[in-house]
């Protein structure tokens, strides 16, 4: 697995691929594989291989561009690059710049198919069926308690029902993580999405980070004991995660 | 004038009416689409109205397919190139309408950046090298405008590439050349 996740960093961070040292693991495979009873070591024996072939495409793609005209020390050039002035590095610039010189015009031939075009063309109310009111036609109204009741409203504040998520948080995961699916999971669907709802601004807020597993596809939350500014001052990350009927009614079956 | 020359001259016009007037949504024309219209001889046209746009300060630039520029290309990878008219000269400054100064310092630094590394970085790197002179409000927009305008491309896992626009527009030898003449300075 630290092979994999090695090549995994080299292969998604840029890192030098020569970093992975291929021939080393390639013994160390070929030692333990006559130990290997388990399908699940063989496969993660193929798993590793096939890291490998990529790290081994990387570093031919390395020596081809240190090979090559374009290159330089990517270090040299990043410290050059800090050091230099906005206008010294727009002066360098335009000196190696060749914009595209292109030209829009409106031949007769389009403008007649354009004419030709609107005259064919039917008025709107004659391609667009019309609507027939049903219902009320005026605005409806509810109660409170109505929207309430169909979740369109929390009970009590929005700050309240998110600290109320971070004491369940806090209390499931402890100070370890727990699976964003574990933890978000209700018996309804719809308490579900409400809890997915809260568990987003709980990240977006600071209560709590969001950590990944690529492998898995897995995402964990681990809460933090006070909430961070920082969460919402560094760079941010949007995680899509769908809240999906199917996964709920997968997980309640 | 003969006939093979009066040819010829119709087909210069045929040429620069192709490659100057957009018939796409991007600029630029495809080498097959060229050979198609002009023939078989159409690197001939191209030189021809090469030296014609000579005058005017301009020439058509020839950007190949996965393949550095120099030596000479295969008729297959000329016919996949995609030609552009663009300036002959260097731009100056004051040509940058609509583009701060600024911004053009952070398209040079991530063109470098980016050309220096393989000619792919991380998104959050090259963030993290404009965040050491500009606001990060202004890098999150800076970057997303030169991926709109085609200067960078954004692909899987966060990766930045220098993009079509990019590759046609900026001689990344030159930059990283220039730079490093000012790094050893």
């Amino acid at each position: 697995m630290r092979v994999i996740s090695l090549c995994l960093s080299v292969s998604r961070k840029g890192v030098d691929p020569f970093e992975v040292e291929v021939k080393r693991i390639l013994d160390a495979i070929g030692k333990y594989l006559p130990e290997w009873e388990l399908p699940e070591d063989f496969s993660l024996d193929a798993e590793t291989l096939n890291w490998l072939s990529s790290v081994v495409e990387l570093q031919a793609g390395w020596i081809k561009h240190m090979s090559s005209s374009l290159y330089v020390d990517p270090f040299l050039i990043e410290l050059k690059l800090k050091a230099l002035d906005a206008e010294s590095l727009s002066g360098i610039f335009t000196r190696c710049w060749r914009p595209i010189v292109e030209l829009e015009q409106l031949v007769p031939r389009r403008v007649k198919e354009a004419v030709d075009y609107w005259n064919l063309l039917p008025p709107l109310e004659g391609r667009w069926p019309e609507f027939e009111a049903r219902g009320p036609s005026g605005p409806g109204s509810a109660t409170e308690e109505e929207l309430r009741r169909q979740g369109m409203i929390l009970d009590g504040s929005f700050e309240e029902a998110l600290e109320e998520e971070w004491r369940k948080l806090v209390k499931m995961a402890g100070d370890g993580r727990v699976s964003f699916w574990d933890f978000v999971y209700a018996d309804s669907y719809e308490e579900t999405v409400r809890r997915a709802y809260l568990a987003s601004f709980l990240v977006t807020y600071g209560y709590a980070g969001l950590e990944t597993d690529p492998l898995e596809g897995e995402y964990y939350l681990k809460p933090f004991r006070e909430k961070r500014k920082a969460a919402l001052g560094g760079q941010a990350v949007s995680v899509p995660i769908s809240v999906d009927r199917d996964v709920w009614v997968r997980r309640k079956g | 004038m003969s006939e093979k020359s009066g040819a010829y001259a119709g087909k210069v016009k045929r040429a620069v009416q192709m490659l100057l007037f957009q018939r796409h949504r991007r600029p630029g024309v495809k080498g097959w689409e060229l050979k198609r219209s002009l023939g078989r001889d159409f690197m001939k046209v191209v030189d021809l109205l090469n030296t014609r746009l000579d005058d005017l300060g301009l020439r058509v630039s020839v950007v190949y397919e996965g393949r550095e520029p120099g030596g000479r290309p295969s008729e297959e990878e000329l016919e996949r190139a995609v030609f552009y008219v663009v300036l002959r000269g260097a731009s100056s400054v004051e040509s940058l309408s609509g583009w701060r100064v600024d911004e053009v310092a952070g398209l040079a630094a991530a063109v470098a950046f980016i050309a220096s590394r393989q000619g792919k970085a991380a998104r959050r790197d090259v963030e993290g090298l404009l965040r050491v002179k500009f606001p990060g409000w202004r890098v999150d927009l800076a970057l997303d405008r030169f991926v709109r305008r085609g200067y960078l491309d954004e692909g899987e896992g966060g990766m930045l590439y220098v993009g079509w626009r990019g590759r046609a527009e900026i001689d990344q030898k030159m930059l990283l050349d220039l730079l490093l003449g000012e790094a050893l300075k």
